[in-house]
């Protein structure tokens, strides 16, 4: 009689199957990469990085890279833009052990993939050979704990864009403040017409508005992260929209670039968007729109702040699953601050202001036929790029924060108020914070 | 079967050792047969249940900024399932998906019954017709039967809300109060012609001996859908209203989809919508499988309760 059965070695090899499977189900994203050794580089042998990216005809682009790199040829995978599902896939990607060299992660969104250990910390490759190109306020809000998690792709500094024959009835220009817009708004209401959108689903904006203002919402400390959301930079946005909304200023109830938003704005019901540098190529989506927008500096904050601010605007990010960081590096540098580059991208994919500061690419130094004749990357764009707030950086579970306050604005109907749902909000993240196992305290003022 | 064991019982008892292994070969046989489905169900229905079961118990801690200095998993105790339901939005969503299922399952139940009795009914026309045009949304995926309902509630695209300016109507389907309503009515219509075709299934099954009785005492078309026909599809009707309660709670495709028109949908507006976003956009895996533990539960307890009610009833 043999000593094992056949019977008990099925049963036992279930089992040991079953174990493992087990055991490999253990939370995901709780090992680090950046601890590992660093992966050399190969030397000569053909190898294929793959991007994930939500641009869309990148592989034109890549296919530039491919001919003149024969041995390190880029593959690039299309994925739903951030939030809408390409976030999601990255992440059960990450959290299966898998996933792709390279993948677009916007600014605000690198701290919570590092929670996860999804992304390379690519000094440890070289990236401080690269720094020099870019925006110096675009490498630190790459740079976390003595690290460096993405190249910066594009970003989007911000400005007004407005219908000149609209404010024209009303015999407006465009506004310098954010006083003169509340002026101008209750002009164009009597025309039945809204000036703006407040988006209460997408915390973004109002985020981008408080930056402007002078807001730093959080900042790392030694002893962990400091929170700062109930300053008086953004109390005074929160009081100012409040005021807007009660006073029926703004429209509510869509969103910018939803199908109800250019329906409005094609029919003169919507004046202005205040937004990113990539919000043109979605205005110029608005049937009949050609030859009646503009762009004019970002109205500014009585109390001082910042002539612009960022929304938006994404890195490229070496993923920690890559087996080869440094190839994929030099990529991404090569994509995001070449002259080559950087007009491929924009010709190809329409990607938004370029983080090289020398290059603003060659399609943005022509006057547009859409936006009447103005040359507005070059007037408007590009200064907007130099009036940021350099005190900003991002935080991890940026996306749940948003959620938090969009959520707070959401009950802005039901009679609270946009300075509550901040003052909540602060409080409802330091516990997402303690949730999570990080340590963070208020800012003692 | 029951012819040929008590053969086997009665043989003799010379030939022992080939008796058992004839015996044996018989027990084994159903389960080699029903090895391939063993496998894959406990690999992909038990094993991902246990691990989610697992998974809700146990806790993540990190130090330093981003959990560089380290990252620690530990037993948790039931701390997920507290801040799950310290969670205000997630509860809400419960809450709010009960509402749903209390107005919308009956709607439609309801609906999906008269259509079925109508197209049985002896007098109806083109029944094969009707049928088919009524399961026809069913065919549709949720994504795109949201799409297309979309069309029609977004303002400045909707001719529905073009027409009500004629009469001084304003409706607003997306707004906060509306668009639970809203994503109900797109549910009733996709899903009225398929809960349809189940009791028509049953409709079916009557013998026609009850209905010649019937037409014998002279009873009307609607006394014989009153005291024939819905007593005895009772157990297609409970089918349906089972399946209905787990689908409200499933509710994903729907909202997810119509958020990007409707700013009032928040990112956890069903129990589902919740539990994915905790875990693929907040990363937190464990409170996530607190929450879809906590779904289950829910679901089976109102599966149950329901079918509970409905037995005594019956009896």
């Amino acid at each position: 009689m043999p000593l094992v059965t056949r019977r008990q070695l099925l049963h036992g090899g279930l089992g040991t199957a079953a174990l493992g499977l087990l055991s490999a189900c253990a939370t995901p994203g709780t090992h680090s990469v950046n601890t590992a050794p660093t992966i050399a580089s190969t030397t000569g042998e053909k190898i294929t990085i793959e991007y994930w990216s939500w641009l869309k005809d990148l592989q034109v682009v890549a296919d530039i890279w491919n001919a003149a790199n024969p041995n390190v040829q880029v593959k690039t995978v299309w994925i739903p833009s951030g939030n809408q599902g390409g976030y999601p896939k990255l992440y059960s990607a990450l959290a299966a052990g898998g996933g792709p060299d390279l993948a677009q992660v916007e600014f605000g969104v690198i701290p919570s993939f590092m929670m996860v250990n999804g992304l390379v910390d690519i000094s440890r490759y070289g990236a401080a050979e690269f720094a020099g190109r870019y925006d110096k306020n675009l490498w630190n809000q790459v740079s976390f704990a003595g690290g460096v998690y993405g190249i910066p792709q594009d970003s989007g500094p911000m400005a007004t864009y407005y219908q000149s024959e609209l404010f024209a009835k009303v015999g407006a220009t465009a506004p310098a403040t954010w006083d003169e817009w509340a002026d101008v708004a209750a002009e164009l209401r009597k025309a039945k017409t809204y000036i703006d959108c407040f988006p209460l689903s997408d915390a973004a904006v109002f985020t981008a508005f408080a930056a402007q203002a002078g807001a730093s919402w959080f900042r790392a400390d030694e002893d962990g992260w400091v929170i700062n959301m109930s300053d008086e930079a953004t109390l005074e946005v929160a009081r100012f929209f409040d005021k807007a909304i009660d006073k029926d200023l703004v429209q509510t109830g869509f969103t910018p670039f939803s199908p109800g938003w250019f329906a409005a704005a094609g029919k003169g019901e919507i004046a202005t968007l205040t937004s990113a540098s990539w919000a043109d190529a979605l205005i110029a989506g608005i049937s009949g729109g050609a030859g009646k927008w503009q762009v004019a500096d970002m109205p500014r904050w009585s109390s001082g702040g910042y002539g612009s601010s960022y929304q938006g605007g994404s890195t490229v990010g070496v993923m920690a699953n890559s087996k080869h960081p440094r190839e994929a590096l030099e990529f991404a540098a090569w994509l995001t601050s070449t002259q080559e580059g950087i007009d491929a991208e924009i010709e190809h994919c329409g990607i938004g202001w370029s983080p090289a500061p020398e290059i603003i690419g060659t399609p943005r130094t022509q006057p547009s036929d859409f936006f009447s004749g103005q040359n507005y990357n070059q007037d408007i764009f590009a200064p907007a790029a130099l009036e940021q707030n350099t005190q900003w950086s991002w935080w991890p579970s940026q996306q749940q924060s948003f959620n938090i306050l969009s959520d707070g604005f959401r009950q802005k109907a039901s009679g609270t108020t946009l300075v509550d749902a901040v003052v909540a909000a602060e409080e409802k993240i330091m516990t997402v914070f303690k949730n999570s196992g990080l340590s963070i305290r208020k800012e003692s003022a | 079967m029951s012819i040929t064991t008590p053969q086997r019982e009665s043989r003799p008892a010379a030939d022992r050792r080939g008796g058992t292994r004839r015996v044996s070969a018989v027990t084994r046989a159903p389960w080699l047969l029903l090895a391939p489905f063993l496998a894959l169900f406990l690999l992909t229905f038990i094993l991902p249940i246990i691990v989610a079961v697992i998974s809700s118990f146990t806790k993540v801690t990190r130090g330093g900024l981003f959990g560089e200095t380290g990252v620690t998993s530990k037993f948790a105790g039931f701390s997920n399932y507290a801040q799950a339901l310290a969670d205000g939005n997630f509860v809400a969503s419960m809450g709010r998906m009960l509402l749903f299922g209390v107005v919308q399952v009956p709607v439609m139940i309801v609906l999906a019954t008269i259509l079925a009795l109508l197209l049985e009914a002896a007098s109806a026309r083109w029944p094969g017709f009707f049928r088919a045009a009524f399961f026809l949304p069913y065919g549709v995926p949720g994504v795109i039967a949201t799409i297309l309902w979309s069309f029609l509630y977004v303002p400045g695209l909707s001719p529905l809300i073009d027409i009500a300016g004629w009469f001084g109507l304003s409706p607003d389907f997306l707004g906060p109060s509306a668009v639970l309503w809203s994503i109900a009515n797109i549910v009733t219509w996709s899903y009225t012609g398929y809960n349809m075709l189940i009791i028509i299934a049953q409709l079916k099954a009557i013998p026609t001996e009850v209905y010649e009785a019937a037409k014998v005492d002279g009873a009307s078309p609607v006394r014989v859908a009153w005291t024939i026909q819905l007593p005895l599809i009772r157990p297609a009707l409970v089918l349906t209203t089972i399946f209905s309660i787990i689908g409200t709670l499933q509710l994903f495709a729907e909202p997810q989809v119509l958020q990007t028109v409707s700013p009032a949908i928040d990112s956890q507006y069903t129990p589902n919508l919740s539990a994915y976003t905790t875990a693929f956009a907040y990363n937190d895996y464990n409170v996530a499988a607190a929450q879809a533990v906590l779904i289950a539960v829910v679901a089976f307890t109102l599966s149950f309760a329901f079918l509970a009610f409905s037995n005594r009833k019956s009896s």
